[in-house]
């Protein structure tokens, strides 16, 4: 296995989840702001800061002091070309690391994921209005969970099939934490501050359903849904496969298929002790925000340690 | 479908002067003549789809988009009997051999210039003479291991060499897919019919590779050195890794450690890479040698491989017989060191550097082909009977001012094939690009690439400029009885 393939199929399997998630994150913000009475105000500047792109947009729309408007910032998060964590961009970045390793995946991955990205290059204006905008996202959404599920159904469990695994998981665990840290950074402000706990509830509500998780949580948890139980199981629930600590062991379940590197073994370790060890009472109170960042920042050491040992050779 | 209309303006591949077909042809022609119009443009469909299913692509890069394009593919064969086949694959052995010698010759010794065979000067102004690869001594003393030569047929029949390729020639994934295609699109034709497999190439070439290796002895560790996604051959690249099961590789992945071996960047760590199929053009392979800023080579190539740790096909330098005026001399070569007559001809060819033969272009450039003695791809080329008076001015103007840089030949008549239009089958002119693998023995496709242009009277079969291909059949038609 050339360091380059791994490396391809790595990032391939990285932004095609990360374009998932993006599409998702907007769309139930879309869906949330719709269901919200005039006296509560949507903002969406947050989710500009928990995508780590508020200085890029800030250069784009340079006017726009702290209070981003939906227009601008909807089609920075899903079209903008210059931002690397838009839509389009993680389409087409997942697309052209697929490109130049065509030839070690089934054929029907790469018209697919070219197909996806063709069509929303060619369609994605419409997305802008909030017509179309859902059945546009959840369109996205479907063709990226159609490639993952060929790759699952089709590819034989070789050693490049441990990186695409690898890029699935850690790109999930990654944006778990921030769409946990844009619920809660307070995407709703109501004007009345009474009201402020029953809102609280219906954000949570849309945190878990931006990673599909709403469903697998009543099931769960069966208790009515509190930030605390909340950030438990996306934090830390085995079983649940886009919670972090899920996410984490599945790294964990690859090692073994890889030439053994302690570093790696070492930054994994260090991440999911920092995911074991958060109090969700604690977080809930104080809100989520540091944890969150700790957690990215141990994701990045991972990410480093995973190029260094086996795509920089 | 009918044949009546069918008038090919010089030699025909299929059809006789006298309208019937050719003895070799006889049975595809009556089969297709049995098929009604539709039925034929249902089988061109079949082949167009079995073409895009299979990814038979070429890259063009246009407007900043990289875009794959399907070959265009034409259904009706060219048959070749495979008597005349012999002779010709006999020809090309003799032929590649002697160019083989000769390259090796030139960094080597230098016999046949000082035995006055071939000029001297011819080495002055050769663009694709490698100085770097003097004295080098590359295994088993082959430098062009994968050779492609441009056949033609004039219009008295005689198949002529139109140039040998000894850099990068490509071309063959067309000819393995083109059979497969073929054999969808006309099942009951194989079963009737003897002609002849060409599926024997990958292994062939994996075999010529494994050869060169300098770890005789252990499973040789063999990569295809490709420029990358944007390289209009990327597929034949893909293809051929693959079907070899090689390593495709970009220069990133390799590097020339200090121990002069070349290494593979694995997940596992760096790999020994004991032979390279490399299809970047020489002059980028290795920035410490030749260009420096060279992205898509490797740094400490050509020290690796002048050491003997890594082997490299085609050998850089080959592409100094690539040269039009070399071309001239490939007789005299055949003769000079196999001592036999040359069983191919060459086009005749006139040197624009020697006084004489100057006259005799300057006096007929209405009736002559000029070629630039290193340009590919029909670029920069005079076509007499075509041509302007001031374009002619303008050439002789040239030819005067650099005589080494310029050759002419007389003007051929291409023959043609029919393909399959809508209104019916049309002859169109063609050529065929056989391959040939050098190691210690020499191995011939069978038949090779038929590449047929599309468009009425066009000469130009290049797939960069709207050309096609045709499947290629060997057939021995005294045995299909």
């Amino acid at each position: 296995m050339l360091s380059r393939v791994a490396d391809n199929l790595y990032w391939f399997t990285r932004y095609l989840r990360r374009a998932e998630n993006t599409a998702r994150l907007v769309n139930v913000n879309s869906q949330l702001q719709l269901d919200l009475p005039r006296n509560v105000r949507f903002a969406w500047q947050p989710l500009l800061d928990t995508l780590g792109v508020q200085d890029a947009f800030r250069r784009l729309h340079p006017d726009s002091e702290g209070d981003a408007g939906e227009a601008d910032v909807v089609r920075f998060l899903l079209l903008e070309p210059g931002s690397p964590c838009s839509l389009l961009s993680s389409l087409q970045a997942s697309r052209e690391s697929l490109r130049s390793i065509r030839d070690t995946l089934p054929a029907e991955s790469w018209e697919r994921v070219n197909g996806l990205y063709l069509w929303l290059a060619d369609n994605g204006e419409r997305a802008l209005g909030r017509r179309y905008r859902q059945e546009l996202l959840s369109r996205v959404v479907d063709g990226c969970l159609v490639v993952s599920g060929m790759l699952t159904a089709n590819v034989s469990r070789d050693t490049g099939f441990q990186f695409l695994r690898l890029g699935t998981a850690l790109e999930q665990a990654d944006m778990t934490t921030r769409i946990i840290d844009a619920g809660g950074s307070g995407l709703i402000r109501p004007r009345v501050t009474d009201d402020l706990a029953a809102f609280r509830a219906v954000q949570w509500i849309s945190v878990l359903r931006s990673l599909e998780a709403y469903q697998m949580y009543r099931r769960q948890v069966r208790q009515r849904v509190t930030p605390a139980l909340a950030l438990r199981f996306l934090l830390q629930d085995a079983e649940f496969p886009r919670s972090v600590t899920y996410c984490l062991d599945r790294v964990e379940s690859t090692l073994p298929r890889l030439p053994g590197r302690k570093a790696v073994s070492r930054a994994l370790a260090q991440v999911q002790s920092i995911v074991r060890g958060a109090d969700t009472v604690a977080l809930a109170e104080h809100g989520p925000k540091v944890m969150m960042d700790r957690i990215q920042i141990g994701l990045v050491a991972l990410h480093e340690a995973l190029a260094e040992a086996y795509f920089r050779n | 479908m009918d044949w009546s209309r069918y008038r090919p303006p010089s030699y025909d591949e299929l059809i006789q002067a006298d309208g019937q077909p050719r003895a070799s042809a006889r049975r595809l022609i009556e089969y297709i003549t049995g098929l009604s119009r539709k039925e034929l443009a249902e089988r061109q469909l079949a082949a167009d789809l079995a073409a895009r299913e299979m990814g038979v692509t070429f890259t063009v890069y246009s407007e900043g988009r990289n875009v794959d394009r399907t070959l265009p593919f034409d259904v009706i064969p060219r048959v070749i009997p495979r008597s005349e086949w012999a002779r010709t694959e006999a020809g090309l052995r003799q032929r590649v051999q002697a160019l083989n010698l000769f390259i090796d010759d030139i960094y080597g010794e230098q016999r046949i210039l000082r035995d006055k065979v071939v000029p001297r000067s011819i080495l002055k102004e050769s663009v694709n003479f490698r100085e770097q690869c003097v004295g080098i001594r590359p295994p088993l003393g082959v430098w062009a291991h994968i050779c492609g030569s441009d056949l033609v047929r004039d219009g008295d029949g005689t198949l002529y060499v139109l140039e040998d390729n000894l850099r990068i020639p490509s071309g063959v994934s067309y000819l393995l897919e083109n059979r497969l295609v073929a054999k969808r699109v006309f099942p009951e034709l194989f079963e009737t019919t003897a002609i002849l497999p060409v599926d024997d190439y990958p292994a062939q070439l994996y075999d010529t590779l494994a050869a060169l290796s300098p770890r005789p002895g252990e499973q040789p560790v063999i990569a295809l050195l490709t420029p990358g996604i944007y390289n209009s051959a990327y597929f034949e690249h893909c293809y051929l890794a693959q079907s070899m099961g090689v390593e495709l590789v970009e220069g990133g992945d390799l590097f020339v450690g200090d121990d002069d071996v070349c290494y593979m960047r694995t997940v596992y760590g760096p790999r020994r890479v004991d032979v390279i199929y490399r299809r970047v053009d020489d002059l980028y392979i290795d920035p410490e040698c030749f260009i420096a800023d060279s992205v898509l080579g490797v740094r400490g190539l050509i020290r690796s491989w002048r050491a003997g740790k890594v082997a490299l096909a085609n050998a850089p330098g080959a592409g100094v017989a690539d040269d039009k005026v070399v071309y001239a001399y490939v007789p005299k070569m055949i003769r000079y060191y196999l001592d036999q007559d040359p069983i191919l001809p060459n086009v005749p060819t006139y040197l624009c550097d020697d006084a004489r033969q100057r006259k005799y272009v300057l006096e007929h450039l209405a009736e002559l082909v000029v070629k630039p003695a290193n340009e590919s791809g029909g670029y920069g080329m005079l076509v007499g009977p075509r041509s302007t008076k001031r374009q002619r001015e303008q050439f002789a103007k040239l030819i005067l001012a650099r005589p080494r840089n310029y050759i002419a030949q007389p003007t051929l008549s291409l023959s043609t094939a029919p393909v399959v239009t809508e209104t019916g089958p049309q002859p169109r002119h063609l050529d065929l690009r056989p391959f040939v693998l050098s190691r210690h023995d020499i191995y011939v496709t069978t038949g090779g690439l038929t590449r047929v242009a599309m468009k009425k009277g066009s000469l130009v079969v290049n797939s960069s400029q709207g050309g096609g291909a045709k499947d290629t059949w060997i057939v021995d038609f005294e045995e299909s009885a």
